[in-house]
Parts: C-alpha cells; structure tokens; sequence
C-alpha cells in the first residue's frame, strides 16, 4: 500500500460533521424548513423533556394525571382537608346528608360568598326524621378555619383546616355516618391506606415481574421455559377466591401495619405475572441486539447486561403496567375490604368506608354514605388515562 | 508462530444447529465458518471480503469468543508474551483478554444503547476492567472523545442526537478506551454514507498507525479494505479461498471468486472501461454447500471432474499467496491497472 492512493488527501483531518446549533426559535418562513429547525431542537432535550412533551400533547392523560395528583394530595392533607375529626364520634349528627352550598339566599339575593344554613333534624308524626334547612341564619363558608388540632406530616401540631362554616353551623361535602362522622374527610384519610397500599403491592408486583422477566428472556431455553410455565400456573389461580382466603387467614391479633404489609404481597402475589410476560418479550427480542453483543464483547457481566442494559430498555412497559396495576390493587382492597376481610377498622380505607352502605335498608334512607365509591372510581379512572398517555408517551423515539 | 504474530487460527469452525420441531431436534448444522486459517502479524491490516453470509462476521466474533467455536486454535499472543488458545479458554479466563481483543461493531444505531449517554457509552469499558471512575473517567472520555474528532462538550448527550458518522465515532472510542492491541471491525463503514465512510476509514487508519493497532478489517466490498489492508483474506461459503499481499490481489487474483469481486471495484479513473464479471446464480447455503469447490456451481472456468468432485484446499502457491483452486496455476485473471 502506498501513500499516494490514501484517501487523507481527499480529506485531511478527522473532520467532523457539524452538531446542529438550532436551539433557539427563530421565525423562519419556510414551514419545511422550520420544520426542520423544530427537530433539531428537539434532539437536544434529554428523554425526560421528551417523554413530558409527548404526555402534554394527550389531554386525557392530563386530567387523569390531575386526579392521581389530587387524591394524593388530599390523602397526605388529610387532616387539614377535613373540617371535622374523622375518629371523633358525634351521634347527633348521625347520617346528615350532604349540607347544601348555597349563593343565593331564602329571600333570592345573591351573596359572592358562598354560604350553607344550619341543618336541623325534624320529627315526623311516624317516628322517623328528616332533615330541613333552618333558613333564618346564613352561615358563610371560610377558608383556613381553626377547627379541631391534628399533627402536620404527624409533627407539627396546628388547628388550621382549608375550609368550614362559620358559626356553630357545619359542614358536611358528602354527608355524615351513622356516627355523625364527616365522610368526605373520612374518604381523605381513607385514601391514605388505599393509596399506599396500591403503590406498595405495585411496587412488590413490579420488582418481582421485572426481575422474574429479566432472568427468564436474558438466560432463555430451558430457565425461560420453566418460568413461563409457573408464571402459567400462577395466572391460573383464580384471584379473588384465593385473594380472600389469604386475607381471612390473617390473624386479628396482628397489628395494623403488619396487616397492611401483608395485604400488599397477597395483592401482589397474583399481580407480577403480567409484568414478567411483558419484560420477558421484550428482553427476548432486545438480548439479540448488538449492544447486548457490545456489551458482552467489553467483558460486561450477566448482572451488569440484564440490570443496566435491558433493564432500562423495558421502562415504557413498566410503566405502563404499573399504572395498570394500581387501580387493580385499589379495587381488590376495596372488594375485600367490604366484604370485612382484610383492612379492619379502626384503619380505614375506601372499602371499610363502603361497609356501612352494606344493608339496603340504610342505604335507601341515607344513599350518601356510598359516597366513598367516588373516590375509587376517581381513582381508578385517574390512573387508568394516565397509564394510557404515558404509554404513548413512554416511548418518544417512536414515530408520532 | 513467528515472533511478531500476534493471532493465529488454525482451522476454525463455527456450525450452528438448526432445530426444529416441537422437541427442538438439531436437524442440521449451517456451516457458517468451515475451516478457515490464517495469521496476522503485529500492526498489520489484514482485511476480510466476502459475500453476506459468507461466515466473515462469524469469523470475528469466534476469534472474540462472542461465539464458542466449534472447533479449532485461535491462537494470541498476549502483550506479557503469553501465548493463549482464546477458543479454549474457560469464560473467565476471557475477561482480562477483552481489554486487548476488541470488536468496532457494523450498525453504529444498533450497537449503542439508546438508553445511555455518550459518557457512559465510552466509559462503561473502563467501569467493566475498573480501570477508572468519577473525574478519572471522565478525562479519559474526553481524551478519547477528542481523539476520534468528537467534541468532549456533547458526553452527556445520548446517540439519537448524532448522525451515522458520528455514532461510529463513539464505537471506535468505545473500543478504544482500554487501549487495545487487536481490533475485529466488523463492517465498521457500510451502514455510512459515502461521504462519511472516508472520513471514518482515513480516522481507523490514522489511530491504527497512532496507537500501533493491528486490524482484521471485515468488509463485503474490496474497495473498502483495499487502502487500509496489508493482506487481504476472501472468504466464500465458510472458507477462505484467497489470501494475498493487497496490491498483488488486486492486480492479478488467483482465484476466480477474487476475479469477479475484483471486477466490481470501480476504477480511479472513471475513462477507464472495465469488464464487469456477473457471476450467476445465488450463494449456496451454508447449510448445504455444494460437493467438490463450494465455488464450482458458479465458476465460468470449472470443469467437471476436479473442482465438482475434490475441495481444493488452501495452498500458497506463490510467496505469500495462499489460493483453494484446483485451476489456481493455469488461469490468466483478470485484475486491476497493470
């Protein structure tokens, strides 16, 4: 080989190919052009800023986004959303239904202010009561109201509660129990546990699917064989009779937390197989690509290619299926919670809640105290358009 | 093994098995690599042509041991002096060997992780071997980044917002991170454009004579590797069929598979009229290759005894020049200027 027909002379240096400079927006008149422009903007964001510029585009994802927000807020809140102590029993106040809001008064003039009247209890000739609006006194709704003392993130002591009425007049969003219990701040605290323990049977379902699936399509032949048959014979239990006979067989004596946690394998102990299916196909396919090759070739080690390589390839699944899997886990809690197995009070959660709406008779009076059924179907419609913008979203290299 | 011989392979074979069925029977093996020797010296180019499928890759890896081969010595010298057998190894005697033995992958998309930035493309060699961390590797990065006419300013970001050219950049400083002293490239320019493809031959050629590299530099075309290769190996159906010093193959090929690829590269000067050999007819598979010369089915000087019956082996016929044909010392082939 001679110098003279090195292809150096063509091109001396290692010359390298300009990095698109287009980061700020300039007006161009050219649409293709600016086009263009837009996506070589884009390429400069990290995943992080793709992924959120593809979720903001789904409206749908938004607003089931803003639920999740909200019922987690109002369950970390709890005590300051609630205007009167959740525990606290106050038999004269006993299924109250939801107070009225109202703007404009008796006498039709309209106050900015919103305002409720006193609720007070009439006896009817047949011995039952109902409940009428003492319209003489207007009570006005007031924000920041000191009301009964609770401890901030169980450190700070303070009184302060986001809303109630002034005066001795109360206010009940969703009615009260047949304790005089306020049900919309019952339901906020409710969510505390019902929350919590669907992230946490998720969390134990998602490491245990993402570990079982890794292994399974990163060794293949006869281990994934092996797994995918017991992950066969797990999805054929059938899960709510084996998700009851797990919770009835916790003992009563047990303290809460132990129960909580124990509630949140049995929810999990069904609930990973989706998973394992999910990340085990997408391994399979991923394992035979020339990175994994490459970094087998540097000398990687099997945990290093399964954990840090293929691993963070499947996030777009993982995340989708959590988001699934959450609102699976609040309605078991639910389900079993109301059947009184499982969640006992005096912890609460929105299935305990639902207890009380058990006998028809009481319902049909006093249809208000199902209201916690609207947080869970919040909740488990929230996650469920979240997880379906993040699932397009997840995944931004895709083509739109 | 000659003192600066730095690999020797010795009758190498890679079969795959074919399965099929519900019990997965092997019912066949494709032949992929049958067979192949050949020795590359110290700072040497030895470049590997040959058809797609014809088993040059699979001759890579198994050297790499990304393949444990069927049979035969891939011989290494180490920089201690050492003298290992890479294809008999243990697996865990293989990963101190990673740091002198590297693969510059084809597909500059697929072979890096999506998922990780330029940074810890580069740097996770240099994790693996804890050879560095935190600032240390960061510097190393850089320096290597530079060195293959990358801006160190753009390690955090991740391959999609680089083109073709340059994610083959970052392989080739992937590989070099652990300042290897053998490097497979496999195909490293033919996912590139044209243009690029130069651009990154003139950097392998230029880090090669830096870093005093020896190089088996894979590749389908002849006129990828005839600049950059010392000796050129064509391979064909899972053998090797001609070797030669480049110039020499280039000039006058020995063998007729040689004549035909050698017809295909195109000519400096583009006045130059050359007579472009068609071969007819399809690769054989290697699953089932034909009887006698593998070549013989699409050989326009075969004859019907020798090559359809006996596989020529490889023999040097000249100094230096090695050629499998049964023909090899009567033919006048055709090659390139004078």
């Amino acid at each position: 080989m001679t110098d003279s027909i090195r292809i150096d002379d063509v091109v001396k240096e290692r010359a390298l190919e300009p990095l698109p400079a287009a980061e700020e927006e300039q007006p161009v008149a050219d649409p293709e052009l600016a086009a263009v422009l837009r996506q070589l903007a884009r390429s400069h964001e990290s995943y992080g800023a793709l992924v959120w510029r593809k979720f903001k585009r789904s409206k749908v994802a938004i607003v089931g986004g803003l639920i999740v927000v909200g019922l987690f807020i109002m369950a970390i809140f709890a005590d300051f959303f609630s205007p009167y102590d959740p525990v606290r029993l106050n038999m004269g106040d006993a299924f109250t239904p939801p107070t009225r809001i109202h703007f404009i008064d008796s006498a039709g003039r309209f106050h900015f202010q919103p305002f409720v009247y006193k609720s007070v209890r009439k006896l009817n000739p047949d011995m039952s009561s109902t409940w009428v609006e003492d319209t003489s006194v207007r009570y006005p709704i007031v924000f920041f109201k000191r009301g009964w003392e609770y401890k901030l993130f169980g450190i700070f002591p303070t009184d302060i509660h986001l809303f109630g009425a002034a005066g001795d007049a109360k206010i009940f969003l969703l009615g009260t129990d047949r304790f005089g219990r306020d049900i919309f701040g019952r339901s906020c605290m409710a969510g505390r546990i019902s929350l919590t323990m669907a992230l946490f049977g998720t969390l134990i379902s998602v490491l245990v699917g993402a570990i079982v699936g890794v292994f399974s399509g990163y060794y293949g032949g006869a281990i994934d064989n092996w797994t995918q048959r017991f992950v066969e014979f797990v999805q054929s239990f059938p899960q709510l009779p084996l998700w009851m006979a797990l919770a009835a067989v916790i003992p009563i004596t047990w303290d809460q937390f132990a129960v909580f946690v124990t509630m949140s394998f049995i929810f999990a102990l069904l609930s990973w197989t989706l998973l394992a299916r999910e990340v085990r196909g997408k391994v399979l396919a991923l394992r035979e690509t020339d990175f994994v090759l490459a970094a087998r070739e540097m000398g990687a080690s099997d945990a290093r290619i399964m954990f840090q390589h293929l691993l963070p390839n499947t996030f777009s699944h993982i995340i989708v299926v959590l988001t699934l899997t959450i609102p699976t886990i609040i309605l078991a809690e639910s389900f079993l919670s109301f059947l009184g197995i499982g969640i006992q009070e005096p912890l609460m959660s929105w299935g305990t809640l639902m207890r009380d709406a058990q006998t028809i008779q009481t319902l049909g009076f006093n249809p208000w105290i199902a209201s916690s059924v609207l947080f869970i179907v919040a909740a488990v419609l929230g996650f469920n358009f979240l997880g379906d913008g993040l699932r397009d979203a997840a995944d931004p290299y895709a083509n739109d | 093994m000659q003192n600066d011989t730095i690999l020797e392979v010795n009758d190498l074979k890679m079969h795959f098995p074919i399965r099929a069925g519900f019990l997965q029977r092997v019912v066949g093996h494709i032949k992929a690599v049958d067979g192949v020797s050949f020795a590359v010296r110290r700072n040497e180019v030895l470049g590997l042509v040959g058809e797609s499928g014809c088993g040059k890759t699979t001759v890579g890896r198994a050297i790499l041991r990304l393949y444990d081969p069927t049979a035969g010595d891939v011989w290494y010298r180490t920089a201690s002096g050492e003298r290992v057998n890479v294809a008999k190894l243990k697996a865990k005697e293989i990963k101190p060997l990673r740091r002198e033995m590297r693969m510059i992958f084809q597909d500059p998309f697929s072979s890096l992780n999506p998922r990780r930035t330029v940074k810890e493309l580069i740097g996770e060699p240099l994790i693996i071997h804890g050879v560095a961390r935190g600032k240390a590797l960061e510097a190393r990065v850089a320096e290597l980044m530079t060195e293959v006419g990358l801006d160190p300013a753009y390690m955090d970001r991740y391959p999609h917002e680089f083109s073709g050219g340059q994610r083959q950049r970052i392989g080739i400083a992937r590989t070099l991170a652990l300042s290897p002293r053998l490097i497979v490239a496999d195909e490293p320019v033919s996912a590139l454009d044209v243009s690029v493809q130069a651009q990154v031959l003139n950097l392998l050629q230029s880090l090669k004579e830096e870093l005093g590299l020896t190089l088996i530099f894979i590749a389908h075309d002849l006129s990828v590797v005839e600049h950059i290769s010392d000796r050129i190996a064509v391979m064909y159906v899972g053998k090797i069929v001609e070797m030669a010093p480049s110039e020499e193959l280039l000039r006058r090929p020995l063998h007729p598979y040689t004549e035909a690829l050698v017809s295909a590269v195109p000519p400096a000067d583009p006045d130059i009229k050359t007579q472009r050999i068609i071969l007819e007819g399809d690769v054989p598979s290697p699953a089932n290759p034909p009887s006698g010369c593998v070549f013989h089915p699409r050989c326009r000087y075969a004859n019907d005894t020798t090559c359809r019956t006996v596989a020529p082996a490889l023999e040097e016929v000249q100094p230096g020049r090695f050629v499998a044909c049964h023909l090899a010392r009567e033919l006048q082939l055709a090659g390139i200027g004078g």
